[in-house]
């Protein structure tokens, strides 16, 4: 069966997208979660580069966040269409069924050269007076101890450079005018935690 | 149900070529051009620690989901004698500013979310529609000729004959005529046409204190409807989120947020006026703030020289956001031509402040500012229940206000029969 409708549908964007263009809550959870798995990891952790782990985010950052990509106020081309017709009840079942998932560190090894640089300008910049100082997130602050150093790298790049325009701007102005090493090594240092 | 007749392994597949895809390429190729590079700011943490304030204060999170009619904190919200506050308006997640057009549509903005909501049928029925959604910060909402302009920071959409178009409505872009910057720091703008049936849009600096150029940023602008002619009106403004003109002496009037880390107790938000003769005029950020406060970190000599001082003190961190005049004939006498002032209440001070609408009286010069709407803010706790935005008066002379935290329009009416009763 899988093959047949496989076979029939290219190119496979195409095919994902009428794939995921079902009225979200025609699905249930569980099938909602498995297609989630593909990019973010079966158990929220991801083990893909530049993809997000989503476990032991906090319940109101993963709420949040799926609010704002389902209404491109943050723009990800990759979830557009699954996202756009998630229900508010669909969102905070996600939301609370991430966020009770056990975070784990990705197979990356933090540099610890790279890590103890980013330790001093995390304190400098006093990171954790938001995203806590275990650096696991509280309301609209995300998680950041053992998320994926490329996803965060990343991120850190676009919101310093004005790309995650849906970003909080007490968070853009902190890392404004940082240097792509210094981000590099915040991630690592943030990745370590 | 359909993600079934793919198995597991497949659907992966799939999906990590198109991730992996669009990552290298569409993703961020989609990306708008960065803005002019921002000020350094390894300023503002430091700030942080030398303000000797709690470094763990932090922002507020907007609740993108409105709270529930019978959730609304209305048992916590005090007024004077008289008056009375009731729900207007719920389901509009963080609300900020209204626009009520002639033919009777309430168009309610967002920031951070995105949206902007239509409330049709305000006095009766009230249908909310989304008629915008995915933009960045569009609060700024005015309207002209029956057009819907909505800023949402560096854009400009004007939506013609909206109210006949609410169910399709269409835009177009007059972003690049605007040329607004493209910050995120301080990039949510309140708009308004004048009196001048100009388009006035404040730009705030882009950073909490840093020097700035005057020509971009830290000011009130104001174009022709179209984007042409752009002229600066007040410059040294940190950010202004509202502002009007007075009513009598047609003078603009307008809120200034006083910067951050530099102490719990201040520098306060300011009520400043702008004299019709005096544009371009200076109101001394960075440098000078209320009541004659040097800046601690961007120091120059003779900090307030040529400065236009506040005409009150608005309290430190307090947020003062919309003011609105009062013209209406429902109060009292004595609310003739007094100016309501909405606080949308502070982050960065240990104890909170604001949280209220305030009311402030001008007599022989001097400005006099006192509590209106109370009862938001729960000062045993240090905790809040709603954010005032914005103030808007009805033809009937009550007001709405609306609170970003709970998603909802308040609506303030006077009785003076119910009044004498209770005496
Ligand atoms: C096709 C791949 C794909 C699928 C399927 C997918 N996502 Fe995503 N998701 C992404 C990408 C890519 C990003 C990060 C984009 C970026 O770099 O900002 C992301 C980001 C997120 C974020 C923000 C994370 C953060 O730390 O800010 C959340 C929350 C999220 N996804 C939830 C979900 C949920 C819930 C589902 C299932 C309903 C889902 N995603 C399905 C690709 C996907
Ligand atoms: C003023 C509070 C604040 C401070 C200080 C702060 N952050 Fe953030 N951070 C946030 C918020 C809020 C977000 C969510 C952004 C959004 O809304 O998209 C965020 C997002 C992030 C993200 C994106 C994570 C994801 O899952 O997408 C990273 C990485 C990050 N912060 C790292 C840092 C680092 C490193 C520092 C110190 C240099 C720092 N932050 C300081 C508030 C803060």
């Amino acid at each position: 069966m899988s093959r047949k409708l496989l076979s029939t549908l290219a190119p496979p964007a195409l095919a994902l997208a009428a794939l995921l263009c079902a009225p979200a809550s025609a699905a249930t959870l569980a099938e909602q979660v498995e297609t989630c798995g593909a990019c973010h990891g079966e158990d929220g952790n991801s083990r893909m580069p530049r993809l997000p782990s989503l476990a032991g985010q906090p319940n109101f950052y993963l709420m949040n966040q799926l609010i704002l990509i389902r209404e491109g106020v943050r723009k990800i081309p990759e979830m557009e269409a699954l996202a756009k017709d998630l229900k508010d009840d669909d969102i905070l079942a996600l939301a609370a069924h991430y966020a009770a998932a056990p975070s784990k560190r990705s197979e990356e090894t933090p540099d610890p050269a790279l890590a103890a640089r980013g330790a001093q300008v995390a304190a400098s910049h006093h990171c954790a007076s938001c995203h806590t100082p275990a650096l696991t997130g509280q309301e609209q602050m995300p998680r950041l101890a053992g998320q994926r150093i490329d996803y965060m790298v990343e991120a850190l790049k676009a919101m310093r450079d004005n790309r995650r325009t849906s970003a909080d701007p007490l968070m853009v102005e902190t890392v404004v005018g940082l240097s792509d090493q210094d981000l590099a090594a915040l991630a690592h240092y943030a990745a370590s935690k | 149900m359909q993600t079934r007749f793919i198995s597991k392994a497949s659907l992966r597949g799939l999906v990590t070529a198109m991730a992996v895809a669009s990552i290298g390429g569409a993703a961020f190729a989609q990306a708008t051009a960065p803005a002019a590079p921002p000020p350094v700011s390894d300023l503002v943490r430091k700030q942080a620690e030398r303000s000797k304030q709690d470094v763990n204060l932090r922002g507020h999170p907007v609740p993108p989901i409105a709270t529930p009619r019978d959730k609304l904190p209305m048992d916590k919200i005090k007024v004077p004698e008289g008056f009375k506050v009731e729900v207007f308006a719920t389901g509009l997640a963080g609300a900020r500013m209204m626009l009520l057009s002639p033919k009777g549509t309430l168009f309610v903005s967002t920031r951070t979310l995105g949206r902007v909501y239509a409330v049709t049928d305000p006095f009766g029925k009230k249908e909310v529609k989304t008629i915008a959604q995915g933009l960045t910060l569009p609060n700024g909402l005015a309207m002209k000729d029956g057009a819907l302009f909505v800023t949402a920071n560096k854009q400009v959409l004007r939506f013609d004959d909206i109210d006949a178009t609410l169910d399709a409505p269409k835009s177009v872009d007059l972003s690049e005529k605007f040329n607004l910057p493209g910050d995120l720091s301080h990039g949510w703008r309140y708009t308004e046409f004048g009196p001048d049936g100009k388009l006035y849009i404040p730009v705030g600096a882009n950073c909490n204190a840093c020097e700035v150029n005057y020509g971009t940023h830290a000011h009130i602008r104001r174009y022709d409807a179209d984007g042409s002619n752009m002229e600066i009106v007040a410059r040294g403004v940190r950010n202004t989120v509202g502002f009007d003109w007075h009513p009598v002496t047609k003078d603009l009037w307008f809120t200034d947020n006083g910067r951050d880390w530099a102490g719990n107790e201040g520098p306060e938000d300011e009520l400043n006026m702008l004299p019709k003769n005096k544009t371009g005029a200076s109101f001394g950020f960075p440098y000078c703030h209320a009541n004659k406060v040097a800046d601690p970190d961007v120091v120059r000599p003779d900090p307030c020289a040529g400065v236009i001082l506040p005409k009150a003190l608005m309290g430190p961190h307090a947020a003062a956001l919309s003011i609105k005049w009062y013209t209406g004939d429902m109060f009292p006498a004595k609310y003739k031509n007094v100016a309501f002032i909405a606080r949308h209440g502070s982050w960065n001070r240990e104890k909170k402040i604001g949280y209220d609408v305030v009311m402030a009286t001008e007599k022989n010069g001097k400005v006099k500012v006192e509590p209106f709407l109370t009862g938001l803010l729960d000062e045993k706790t240090n905790s809040f229940h709603g954010r005032p935005v914005h103030i808007l008066q009805l033809k009937d002379g009550s007001l709405l206000v609306t609170d970003e935290n709970n998603g909802a329009i308040y609506r303030i009416t006077y009785d003076a029969k119910a009044k004498t009763a209770r005496l």
